[in-house]
């Protein structure tokens, strides 16, 4: 029974640090990559668009764990309000790396 | 026994942690709990290129993800590629101090509509810097909208209309070829 335990923890312990061993083990100032599963340098990060609830745009990314949003300008430095949705609806395929095998319980 | 192994093995992942965190506590004087990690609070974020080609900072630090556009001082985005997809040299367009375009212009304003995949346009009008600023705000308003209204009219989505006067020169207003650069209708194209 406690050997069954021992091996569960350790293969649980095993599984979790190669989802995002990052997590386990602390970062260093150079925060330009993501480690563990999905590792890959963040430049190739993928976005779709979401509307905030005025009907302006923002990048989206839904990279397994992570998450970001970032506003979209224009050359002016102004909000780009496209229309393409209605307010709070996403437009493309946003949703990267492990989102699609973990899913997002969350 | 498998009991005794366990409780050994707790124990001596009691004392790790211990000596981890006491070993964290002593290399690092920080200023605050979130600044005593290996980073000591330094964040160095990359960079990344939206669709339209302007940069975003961007940082992953474990199971976070954070995100914000890269601006000047001056709030104005860092750009690699604009997504202006059309500019109107407005001596082309227009006669001079008017908002009118000619027929011929508004067919050809027509044309570039209707042929154009983008989901909606912002459209912003500039001048050289004759005149006073103020009548160079409200001219190159004004002209902005009759390029709109042509937009309008072949079915297009405006997202949104301004004019810039002659705030945002596109070249030096010294010289004539200057002058006539700056005079201008801008059209992007938001896909």
């Amino acid at each position: 029974m406690n050997i069954l335990k021992i091996t569960a923890l350790v293969g649980l312990a095993t599984v979790v640090s190669a989802c995002e061993d990052a997590s386990f083990r602390e970062l260093g100032p150079d925060k330009s990559m993501d480690r563990g599963i999905d590792s890959k340098h963040l430049s190739q990060l993928e976005a779709g668009i979401w509307v905030d609830p005025n009907g302006c745009d923002h990048w989206i990314i839904d990279d397994g764990v992570e998450g970001y949003l970032s506003a979209r300008l224009d050359k002016y430095g102004k909000p780009v309000c496209s229309g393409a949705a209605p307010p709070t609806q996403t437009v493309g395929d946003f949703k990267q790396g492990s989102t699609r095998i973990i899913g997002d319980p969350i | 026994m498998a009991n005794t192994l366990f409780k050994t093995l707790r124990i001596a992942a009691g004392a790790a942690l211990v000596a981890a965190m006491a070993l964290q506590g002593a290399s690092v004087s920080a200023q605050t709990a979130s600044q005593s990690g290996r980073d000591g609070g330094q964040y160095i974020p990359t960079i990344w290129v939206d669709p339209d080609g302007c940069e975003h900072w961007v940082m992953d630090d474990g199971v976070e993800g954070y995100m914000t556009p890269h601006t000047n001082r001056q709030g104005i985005p860092v750009c690699r590629r604009g997504n202006v997809c059309g500019v109107m040299q407005s001596d082309q367009f227009f006669a001079t101090n008017s908002a009118r375009i000619s027929k011929h212009g508004q067919a050809r304003l027509d044309e570039f509509f209707r042929s154009s995949d983008a989901t909606s346009f912002i459209i912003t009008g500039h001048t050289d810097s004759r005149a006073s600023d103020a009548y160079n705000m409200r001219l190159s308003l004004n002209r902005a909208n009759s390029v709109a209204r042509i937009a309008q009219a072949s079915g297009a989505r405006i997202a949104d209309v301004r004019g810039y006067g002659e705030r945002q020169p596109a070249a030096a207003n010294n010289t004539a070829v200057g002058m006539a650069k700056n005079r201008r209708v801008e059209i992007i194209c938001v896909r």
